[in-house]
C-alpha cells in the first residue's frame, strides 16, 4: 500500500473559470447546454407522463419552492447536519490521519481497518446506526461522519507520509518535540492532501445525508425530494436535486479556489 | 525465508486478531440487541450459507452489479474517448460532466422509482448512473493531457483515423480511464446497495433489510461484514487494475 498512487485522492477538478469567459469556450458550452435542455424538454413531452419533471415545469416551480418554508427548513436542516458532520470528521480525521501517516506501528495495526471502512459502501451501516441511535437526526450525523471521515484520514495520512525528509531533519536538529513537529510541520506540509480529502469527503457527506434521510424519513432536503416525488410533484422535487447539485459543485469550486489561492505552488498532475 | 514472511505478516494478523477480540468482548458486554460478538456473527453467517439463502442473494447482487457496471464501461469509455478526440465537443460537454460528477446521484432514486417502478431495469439504471460519470470524467481528464504533438506527428505521417485511435488515443487515455474504473467500482457498489434498499428489495441489500426488520442483529452484522469484505476485495482489484495500467503513463 506504499505506492505513490493515493487511494482516496481523486483528481482536482481543473475547470478554469477564467477560460469560460473566452469566446472559444463559451459558444460550444452554450450550445451544448441549449441542446441538453431542449432535448430533455421534448423527449419528456413526447414520451413521458405529464408529471415527469421537464425544464419548463422545473423553472416554473423554482419561485414557488424557494419561498416555501417547508423547503427552507428542509434545506437548513440538511446543510446544518452536513456542516456539523463534516466539521467533526475534519477535526478527528486530520488528527487520526497525521498519526497514521507518521507512526509505523499505528499504520500497521489500524491501517487495514481504515482501508476496510473506506471501501465499505456507506449505505450498509444505516440499519446498524438506526439500531444504535434510533430513527433520529443523531443517526444522520453519524452516517455523515462515517461517510466523510475515512477519505480525510486516508488523504491526510498520504500527505503526512509524503512530507519532505529535510523538513523533519531540520525540526529534529532544532530539537522540536513530537507534537509540534506533527502539528507545526507535518500538518501544513500535507495541506494539499487535506484539501483533496476534504473535497472527496464533502461529496460523500452530502450523499450520506440524503441516503440517511431516505432511510430514516427525517426532515431534510433528501426527504423533501422523496416526499414530493412520491406525491408526483416531480418538478418541486427536482428543484431539491438542483440545489444538491449546486452544493456539490460549490464544494468542488471552493476547494479548487482554495488550492489556487493558498497553495499556488501546488499543482496536481492527476 | 520463513522468518521474514512471519515478520512481515505478523503485524497484520495480530491486528486482525486484536480487532476480533475487541469485537468479541464489546459484543459480550453489551445488549445482544445492539451488538453481537464475532462468534455469534460467524454462526449467523454459517446459517445463511447452509440454507443457501446467502448464495442466492449474492448471485442476485452480482448480476445487478455486473450489468450496471459493464454498461457504464461500455458507454463511459467510448464517450470519454470521443470527447477526447473532438475538441469542440469536449469543451462544450466538460462543464456538464463535471456537474453530473459532483451531483449526489442518490437524489435521483425517488424519480427512478416513480417512473420505472420495481423491476430489474431501474436498479441497473441506478448502478449505471453511479458508475458512469467517474469513467467519463477521468477519461476526459486523460484526454486533456494528450500532447498535441503526438497527434500532429501522427497526422504528418498520414496515419488513418483508425490507426490514430489504436496507437495514440487508446493507449494514452487508458491509464486515466482506469482511475475512473477504480472509482466507478466503489460507486457502483454503493449504487447497488442503495438500489436494493430503496427500490425493490433483492440481493444482499434485502438480506440486511430483512434482518434489521426482524431485529435479528446477528443477521445484520453478518451481512454488513460480508459486504465490507466484498468492498475491500473490489477495492483491491480496482487498485491492481489501475496500477497495472499506470505503468503506461509517462
Amino acid at each position: 500500500m506504499n505506492s505513490s498512487i493515493s487511494v482516496a485522492a481523486a483528481p482536482v477538478a481543473s475547470a478554469k473559470p477564467a477560460a469560460s469567459r473566452l469566446p472559444g469556450t463559451f459558444w460550444p458550452r452554450f450550445i451544448v447546454g441549449v441542446v441538453l435542455v431542449l432535448g430533455w424538454e421534448f423527449i419528456v413531452r413526447w414520451l413521458a407522463p405529464p408529471y415527469v419533471a421537464k425544464p419548463s415545469t422545473v423553472l416554473m416551480a423554482i419561485p414557488r419552492v424557494i419561498v416555501d418554508p417547508v423547503f427552507l427548513t428542509a434545506t437548513g436542516s440538511t446543510l446544518a447536519a452536513v456542516a456539523e458532520g463534516l466539521a467533526i470528521a475534519l477535526v478527528f480525521g486530520t488528527v487520526f490521519g497525521l498519526f497514521l501517516g507518521r507512526s509505523r506501528l499505528f499504520e500497521r495495526s489500524v491501517g487495514h481497518y481504515v482501508n476496510g471502512f473506506f471501501a465499505m459502501p456507506m449505505v450498509v451501516v444505516l440499519p446498524l446506526f438506526s439500531l444504535w441511535f434510533g430513527y433520529s437526526p443523531a443517526t444522520r450525523i453519524a452516517t455523515i461522519i462515517f461517510a466523510a471521515i475515512f477519505s480525510i484520514v486516508m488523504n491526510v495520512a498520504d500527505g503526512a507520509r509524503a512530507v519532505p525528509r529535510e523538513y523533519l531533519e531540520v525540526s529534529r536538529a532544532y530539537r522540536a518535540n513530537k507534537m509540534s513537529v506533527l502539528f507545526g510541520v507535518v500538518l501544513p506540509a500535507s495541506m494539499p492532501y487535506l484539501l483533496a480529502g476534504f473535497r472527496l469527503a464533502a461529496g460523500r457527506a452530502l450523499i450520506g445525508a440524503v441516503i440517511a434521510e431516505f432511510f430514516l424519513s427525517i426532515g431534510g432536503l433528501g426527504y423533501y425530494i422523496l416526499y414530493n416525488s412520491r406525491s408526483y410533484k416531480h418538478a418541486e422535487a427536482f428543484v431539491g436535486v438542483l440545489l444538491l447539485a449546486a452544493f456539490g459543485v460549490c464544494f468542488e469550486l471552493l476547494v479548487f479556489w482554495a488550492t489556487k489561492r493558498f497553495m499556488p505552488w501546488y499543482r496536481r498532475e492527476r | 525465508m520463513l522468518n521474514t514472511a512471519i515478520r512481515r505478516h505478523a503485524p497484520f494478523w495480530l491486528s486482525i486478531a486484536a480487532g476480533i477480540a475487541i469485537w468479541e468482548i464489546a459484543g459480550r458486554s453489551t445488549s445482544q440487541a445492539f451488538m453481537v460478538p464475532f462468534s455469534v456473527t460467524i454462526r449467523a453467517l454459517w446459517q445463511l450459507m447452509l440454507t443457501g439463502e446467502f448464495i442466492r442473494q449474492f448471485a442476485d447482487s452480482s448480476e445487478l452489479f455486473l450489468t450496471g457496471f459493464i454498461l457504464a464501461l461500455i458507454v463511459g469509455m467510448p464517450t470519454g474517448m470521443l470527447l477526447a478526440r473532438v475538441r469542440v465537443l469536449r469543451i462544450g460537454v466538460e462543464p456538464y460532466i463535471m456537474i453530473l460528477y459532483a451531483t449526489p446521484m442518490v437524489a435521483l432514486i425517488p424519480f427512478i422509482l416513480s417512473m420505472m417502478g420495481f423491476g430489474f431495469a431501474p436498479k441497473v439504471l441506478v448502478v449505471f448512473l453511479f458508475a458512469v460519470f467517474p469513467v467519463i470524467y477521468n477519461t476526459v481528464e486523460g484526454a486533456r493531457s494528450i500532447k498535441p504533438e503526438l497527434i500532429e506527428v501522427a497526422h504528418s505521417f498520414r496515419s488513418t483515423e483508425w490507426a490514430l485511435w489504436r496507437d495514440v488515443m487508446v493507449p494514452y487515455t487508458l491509464p486515466y480511464a482506469m482511475t475512473g474504473v477504480r472509482q466507478a467500482i466503489g460507486r457502483a457498489l454503493v449504487g447497488m446497495i442503495a438500489a436494493e434498499f430503496f427500490l425493490s428489495s433483492t440481493g444482499l441489500g434485502q438480506l440486511i433489510m430483512t434482518a434489521s426488520q426482524n431485529f435479528d442483529t446477528a443477521g445484520v452484522f453478518a451481512s454488513v461484514l460480508v459486504i465490507a469484505l466484498i468492498g475491500v476485495a473490489l477495492m483491491r482489484a480496482g487498485l491492481a487494475i489501475e496500477q497495472h495500467f499506470a505503468r503506461w503513463r509517462q
